[in-house]
């Protein structure tokens, strides 16, 4: 009897232990945190019932350290690992492997009431670096400008950095946002405000897409390398110690039917 | 109810009562020679000291942590300099500095088209008779060109030399990290292991980055840098001849702008020495690892160029939000519990304290969502109406602000204040109100001049502690002080509080999760946490002495 009863909890253990190794973690980007992964997901559990996700979105620098921590199966990330983070990855025994697994646009924003409609690179650098603080110098209403930023754990804080600014830091009147939403509803309300998301948030209303250098955030424009503020999306794994399963779900991602997914929701698919 | 009671009464006494003669009975349970008395006197004093122990291991965590922080700043700041970085960083600088000139036409400029509009002109037109400033503004800008250009490339320069030298000191790192673990397993008598170990060891290529040498590139450049700051002088006195300094509109701007350029060019100057000046080799001050995080003016985290830590506009956030706060709080928490105590009927009472105290049980979440959704809207409207025109930089921006963060923040500090106030009140012995009132003074007369006063000490600490929740308070202030990380401008005088502004509290949650345990930005996030540590036990402190100094013994 009393052996029975160990045999049982062992067996309960080990079935846990098992049940335990079907869970995911995915951790890092905000921008493909909040809609790209979770419809993936949703896709991929079609075929594969058993398997939990969890999902942490905070940032493309939480994902990155959590593969230097060992904390997450796939990292997501919108941003190239620097080579500082690859040798402290390496420093922990981890070899960061980045697949890109989609493209995004990064869009700026005004408020929809602002006359100005297209604005020239020279000019969205001379604003989110301060160097301008008045819509007049760019040809538009008088008023000071608000500028909103991602906050620095963001990939697109950087990128932004590396697209738009010849990577100088950015005005100390900017105001860190947590997130996509919060830039596309505080730009929204504020007639003077200024900021960038990713493709999926234009369509927010109260916003509108600045033309840069007339050329528009689009698949099309993407594709062809024509629009300036567009980068490549990255999942994150160990390459030392892929989980098996999050390499069938990058290669679902990365199949015809997870592009059509990416597709779906505004980033521009791989090829 | 009552018959429950009675037999549960019933019963224990009778067991107790024996045990507590009984000490010489047999049957009585002992555990490792404790009895039951004593099981629970441990378990009552376990308690206690387990939670001074998981407060001091909390507490030793924090400063180790934070501590670690001034040996790296240290190791940063050396290397800003060793890099020429630093060298770089001054003549970046007076770049920044140049384009407050710009801005400052732009904003004539502005205030030209907006007083154009007002009279009627549409936007158009009236850019169109602001026409030659733009142009003045535009002109000012290409001056600056070549030596803004110079400057980023010397600054790509030292960045990348900078890099390489991080990038080779992590991999001597993991190269010696790949060794030591080789050394360890021989010692085991794992030949093969050690061998594996040691060639992955040789495979890591370490790249020594020679300071000396590539920043022998940088100083070389100085006389094309020079000939740059001739040029731009050369070039804003050309312009200043040119400015309509009689125009009735704007010549006083124009003289302002003048003498604005003169202070600009004898910044130049200065520059010029400094960086004549310059030695890479000189030491760093001792104590500068640690003013720089307590005095810096700059919180500046993954930038390209060199990140800051410095607290101050942190600090000023923190401190402006609770002041803020207070303004309201102190006001309506002790007013409201003067009232309570002194003048109000029972039934008044039953009403007013657990209403007030409710407002504590709020989570703080909510009301910021509230601030985020309703109340920030709500003010920027505000700021619009017509009845506020006269306060200085309305209407405002920005519906995120230290005014919106604070007056939120009040209604957590209300709590606290009123009943701490409340109780301070409550201590007042009752002699000395009655002995007022014997001699003829009227109830309100009693209140102002013998129990408030009486009540001081309570009521001030009452207000320090209201202080210390509210500059702990976390959520409400990320969520709705606009993050902006900036020291106030003086200019702008009171109108600071409509302005965004981020928190201590509020920068540790934000970016603790982006940072990679041990680095010098985790370290500088627990050195945050230390210092606002200290503030509350400051505050704290300071609240139970003047409690015990000045309070009135009961007896």
């Amino acid at each position: 009897m009393f052996r029975k009863t160990i045999a049982t909890i062992a067996l309960a253990a080990l079935c846990a232990g098992a049940s335990a190794e079907q869970t995911l973690v995915i951790k890092g980007s905000d921008t493909l945190g909040a809609k790209l992964v979770p419809q993936l997901k949703e896709q991929f559990r079609a075929t594969h019932p058993d398997v939990n996700f969890e999902i942490a979105a905070e940032g493309s620098s939480t994902g990155i350290s959590a593969i230097i921590a060992s904390t997450a199966d796939i990292g997501m990330s919108s941003r190239p690992v620097t080579e500082k983070e690859i040798s402290q990855a390496a420093l922990n025994g981890v070899e960061m492997k980045s697949i890109v697994v989609a493209f995004d646009a990064i869009a700026v924003i005004v408020n929809a009431s602002n006359p100005i409609s297209e604005l020239s690179a020279d000019d969205v650098y001379l604003i989110f670096t301060g160097q301008v603080g008045d819509w007049t110098s760019v040809g538009g209403q008088p008023g000071p400008i608000s500028v909103y930023t991602r906050n620095t754990a963001s990939g697109t804080y950087k990128d932004f950095q590396k697209l738009a600014m010849n990577m100088d830091d950015y005005a100390p009147s900017s105001q860190k946002m947590a997130g996509n939403e919060q830039i596309a509803s505080e730009v929204a309300k504020n007639p003077n405000g200024i900021g960038y998301v990713g493709l999926a948030y234009t369509e927010m209303p109260g916003v509108k897409v600045v033309v840069i250098d007339g050329s528009t955030p689009s698949k099309a424009s993407v594709q062809a390398h024509a629009y300036p503020y567009a980068r490549e999306t990255y999942f994150l794994v160990n390459a030392k110690k892929v989980n098996p399963l999050a390499q069938q779900f990058i290669d679902f991602t990365l199949s015809a039917e997870g592009q059509q997914i990416v597709d779906a929701v505004h980033f521009v698919p791989v090829n | 109810m009552s018959k429950n009671r009675s037999s549960d009464d019933g019963g224990k006494p009778a067991g107790t009562k024996k045990g507590m003669g009984g000490s010489f009975r047999s049957s009585r349970l002992r555990f490792m020679g404790l009895d039951s008395d004593d099981v629970v006197r441990a378990f009552f004093g376990g308690n206690a000291t387990l939670a001074i122990v998981v407060l001091v291991l909390i507490m030793f965590f924090l400063f180790r942590e934070g501590a670690g922080f001034m040996g790296q700043n240290a190791t940063e700041l050396v290397t800003y300099r060793q890099s020429g970085l630093e060298y770089v960083d001054y003549m970046r600088a007076e770049v920044d500095t140049f384009h407050e000139l710009p801005r400052f036409l732009t904003d004539v400029e502005s205030a030209r088209i907006k007083a154009l509009m007002a009279d009627g002109m549409d936007l158009k037109a009236a850019r169109e008779q602001a026409k030659s400033l733009h142009e003045l503004t535009a002109g000012l800008r290409k001056i600056v060109r070549p030596l803004d250009r110079f400057v980023d490339g010397l600054s790509d320069y030292a960045i990348r030399m900078r890099d390489e030298y991080k990038t080779g000191l992590n991999k001597a790192e993991e190269r010696a990290n790949f060794l030591g673990d080789a050394e360890k397993a021989r010692s085991r008598g794992n030949a093969d292991k050690a061998a594996s170990l040691e060639a992955s060891g040789a495979d890591v290529k370490v790249v020594g980055v020679d300071f000396v040498q590539k920043r022998r590139y940088l100083l070389s450049m100085q006389p094309e840098y020079l000939r740059l700051n001739e040029d731009l002088r050369a070039g804003i006195t050309a312009m200043l001849d040119t400015l309509p300094y009689d125009d009735p509109v704007i010549g006083r701007k124009m003289t302002r702008l003048r003498e604005k350029a003169a202070s600009f060019i004898a910044y130049t100057h200065q520059t010029e020495a400094r960086l004549a000046n310059w030695n890479a080799d000189k030491p760093v001050p001792f104590l500068y690892r640690i003013t720089d995080f307590l005095f810096g003016r700059r919180w500046i985290t993954n930038s390209f160029f060199q990140d800051w830590y410095g607290v101050l506009p942190l600090l000023y956030g923190s401190v402006l939000v609770s002041v803020i706060a207070l303004l309201f709080a102190v006001p309506l928490g002790v007013a409201g519990a003067i009232y309570v105590n002194q003048f109000s009927c029972p039934q008044e009472q039953k009403f007013i304290k657990p209403y007030i105290e409710f407002i504590s049980a709020i989570p703080s979440v909510v009301i910021g969502f509230f601030g985020v959704i309703v109340w920030g809207q709500f003010v920027r409207e505000a700021s619009g109406w017509s009845i506020f025109s006269w306060i200085p930089g309305f209407p405002i921006a920005e519906r995120l602000n230290a005014f919106t963060a604070g007056s939120l923040l009040a209604l957590m500090a209300i709590p606290t204040i009123f009943t701490l106030a409340e109780d301070a009140l409550n201590n007042v012995p009752k002699a000395y109100k009655e002995a007022s009132l014997a001699v003829g003074a009227t109830r309100l007369q009693t209140t102002i001049r013998v129990v408030v006063p009486t009540a001081l000490s309570g009521i001030v600490s009452a207000v320090l502690l209201g202080f210390g929740r509210v500059i702990g308070e976390t959520m409400v202030v990320l969520l709705c002080a606009g993050n902006r990380i900036a020291m106030p401008d003086i200019s702008e005088g009171l109108s600071a509080i409509f302005q965004p502004v981020h928190t201590m509290t509020g920068i540790v949650a934000q970016e603790m999760g982006e940072v990679v345990p041990g680095s010098i930005h985790y370290r500088a996030l627990f050195l945050v946490g230390t210092l606002l540590f200290f503030i509350s036990l400051l505050i704290n402190y300071l609240a139970q002495k003047i409690m015990r100094r000045y309070s009135i013994a009961e007896k």
